[in-house]
């Protein structure tokens, strides 16, 4: 297997060795034919120019095993009392013992993730991503979500994904949710995993019928290279709202696949990062309008300091059906030294007539005016610094409707912020 | 009491303050007036320390102290403070969240306890109150939005919250109608006091009609170039400033 790649990396022999499969595992085996005749992306590929995964990636760890009973034990001291309905995975599979029973809760259940799920080959056909298909050469033991049409459940999900103490290894988590007709839920995703080994994970949401979820990532840490991969499906008048928190990642990428499939349905997605010394945060999002009606925004912020690389590329597609698209993609950067970059690439794919779609980008410094306003008043430099960069950050998040998860998301990043600035080497 | 003596600045490498030499003792109100592009603005900014603007010789004490050194947050925390000729917007930060913030880091810095919470909201509301701002705005990013007068008055409340020992106010009359103008100054004139001086720097007669000087300066060319009491002020709507032009000259 993997002949057909020319001269393989260290890390893509790796990953070649590295896999098996049983008879029965077709799926599987079709994800790992179509990753072995690409292999691993270089900036050759239009949509991972700023992120040379090739050359990062040097070696590919070991991919991790299922979790003994050390393994879940020391992940189980790390999770703190929460009034969240926790789903926890550990190296990347899914773990019923830490996990909280789910199955008392009326209209929701919670089922490990099969490999010829349909509705799962559907979302993954639509995105078409080496590390996707990578994701799903080596993911084992996801799980799915469900909620029941018309169902509402108070409290939110959590998704907590950690590792077991096994050092530098492959993980490859994977979990869909699935949105009933005109259900409502909120779902936070927590990553995580050790500093150490290398992270492709993938996340699938499939939204019914007028069905509305509120959808954060915390990405606090994490691999030393890391990849995660969000797909997301809306049917007719779903709403899907989903945000990021990242901070601390040495080098990621976050890429969403999203379809507006349904008339009606929208899509408001955003991201506030905040990256410091040679960290690279690359978000690469494409959004297909694939029915007519349908309103999707996007508002991304990144806060760069030190050397610190920041990406995004964001693009907006509409076939010729869909006629009354609405689309404004936003990305803006907030530069906090010299050498800290920001490259932006939003694209507007439009083949329909009807549409009002705009897209911008823009990066500036703290404006010194203000700042000196808020010395002005008492306030030290460091900490105007800090209440500005708050202020832009924060911005990001207000899309989210559920006001405890907006607020947790809010108080992250004042913690952060309240312990860890000066955010990088300037004044 | 605020001591200026001799001061010479410069900004990108153009002279602005020629030898400027003033002093403005506790408890007084002192009004500059001037014609444009006499130095006034950059008056205020140096005194706050604005770090763009570069002190070529002479000296800045606030009671004695020496704010040579100081950063504009230190010169705060001594009880100086500037009312904006034009304040600045910051959005994303409320109102609430940015004055909490000045008035700690000011006790902070002094060595006094943080106010909590309850007493905090209480003296806002209370100061809010006099100045006829509503809670709504209070609510909102700072002067974010705001109109000319919504933005004076904000400024009014962070004096009268931040309590200071000086203030300089930046022609504060400009971008306010009548009405807006009486507020302000009645809220100026509620923090008059026997330990509180002010500087009042203005192109009209028409502010001092409301908050009254004890001495007014003329400034030209970046220097004083005559004081005297109220009635300077008077005799300056009359005749315009073409007269100290020339002397000056």
């Amino acid at each position: 297997m993997g002949a057909i790649l020319q001269n393989p990396t260290q890390a893509e022999q790796d990953l070649l060795a590295s896999f098996t499969a049983g008879k029965a595992e077709r799926e599987r085996k079709a994800a790992f034919d179509r990753f072995a005749n690409l292999g691993l992306p270089s900036r050759r590929v239009e949509s991972w120019h700023y992120t040379d995964l090739r050359a990062k990636l040097r070696a590919a760890p070991p991919p991790a095993k299922k979790p003994d009973a050390a393994a879940l034990a020391q992940a189980r001291d790390r999770l703190g009392p929460v009034d969240r309905l926790r789903i926890v995975t550990v190296d990347g599979f899914f773990s019923r013992e830490l996990s909280d029973e789910l199955s008392t809760v009326p209209g929701v259940r919670l089922r490990p993730l099969l490999e010829d799920d349909v509705r799962l080959k559907r979302l993954v056909e639509g995105a078409g991503d080496a590390l996707l298909d990578l994701n799903g050469a080596f993911a084992e033991g996801g799980f799915v979500l469900e909620i029941a049409p018309g169902g509402r459940v108070d409290a939110a999900f959590e998704l907590v994904a950690l590792d077991g103490g096994t050092g530098a290894r492959g993980r490859f988590g994977r979990g869909m949710v699935i949105l009933g007709e005109d259900s409502r839920a909120t779902f936070l995703e927590t990553r995580g995993e050790s500093g150490e080994g290398f992270s492709d994970s993938a996340l699938f949401l499939s939204l019914g019928r007028g069905s509305e979820l509120d959808y954060a990532c915390r990405s606090t840490g994490g691999a030393s290279v890391e990849v995660q991969t969000f797909v997301a499906r809306l049917e007719q008048d779903a709403r899907l709202r989903a945000t990021a928190f990242v901070a601390g990642a040495p080098f990621l990428r976050r890429q969403l696949f999203v379809s507006c499939a349904g008339e009606n349905a929208e899509a408001h997605l955003s991201g506030g990062a905040l990256l410091r010394g040679r960290e690279h945060v690359d978000t690469t999002l494409t959004l297909t309008h694939d029915a007519p009606s349908c309103i999707s925004r996007e508002t991304f912020k990144y806060v760069l300091a030190d050397q610190a690389e920041g990406v995004f590329q964001g693009k907006i597609i509409v076939p010729p059906h869909a006629q009354k698209t609405d689309g404004k993609m936003l990305c803006r950067g907030l530069l906090l030294s010299d050498e800290a970059s920001m490259s932006s690439k939003p694209e507007l794919e439009i083949f329909a007539d009807d549409v009002a779609c705009g897209h911008g980008a823009a990066c500036a410094r703290l404006d010194e005016s203000q700042l000196f306003y808020m010395e002005s008043r008492g306030i030290p430099r460091v900490q105007a610094q800090a209440i500005l960069v708050e202020a832009f950050a924060a911005d990001a998040f207000d899309i989210i409707d559920d006001e405890d998860l907006r607020d947790l998301l809010k108080l992250d990043l004042k913690r952060l912020l309240g312990t860890n600035f000066p955010w990088g080497a300037f004044s | 009491m605020l001591e200026i003596e001799n001061l010479h600045v410069s900004v990108a490498g153009k002279k602005i303050l020629d030898g400027l030499t003033l002093k403005v003792a506790d408890g007084e109100v002192a009004a500059i007036m001037g014609p444009n592009g006499s130095g006034k603005s950059t008056l205020s900014y140096v005194v706050a320390g604005r770090s763009d603007y570069e002190v070529t010789e002479g000296s800045i004490k606030l009671d004695g102290v020496d704010l040579a050194e100081k950063s504009p947050a230190e010169r705060a925390a001594l009880g100086l403070f500037l009312v904006f000729q034009y304040p600045l917007e910051i959005p994303g930060v409320t109102t609430m969240t940015f004055l909490k913030a000045a008035i700690n880091a000011q006790r902070k810095a002094r060595g006094e306890e943080e106010l909590a919470t309850p007493d905090f909201m209480r003296r806002v509301r209370d100061a809010a109150k006099k100045l006829n701002i509503s809670q709504d705005m209070l609510k909102r990013p700072v002067n974010f939005g705001f109109s000319g007068g919504e933005k004076k008055r904000m400024e009014i409340l962070q004096m009268a919250l931040l309590e200071p020992k000086f203030a300089i106010l930046d022609e504060m009359d400009s971008g306010l109608d009548i009405d807006a103008l009486r507020v302000c100054a009645e809220g100026v004139n509620a923090l008059r006091s026997k330990e509180r001086g002010l500087l009042v720097i203005t192109h009209y007669q028409r502010l001092l009609d409301y908050i009254a000087p004890d001495t007014v300066h003329v400034m030209h060319k970046g220097r004083i170039v005559r004081s005297g009491g109220p009635e300077l002020a008077l005799e300056l709507e009359k005749s315009g400033y073409a007269d100290y032009a020339e002397e000056a000259a």
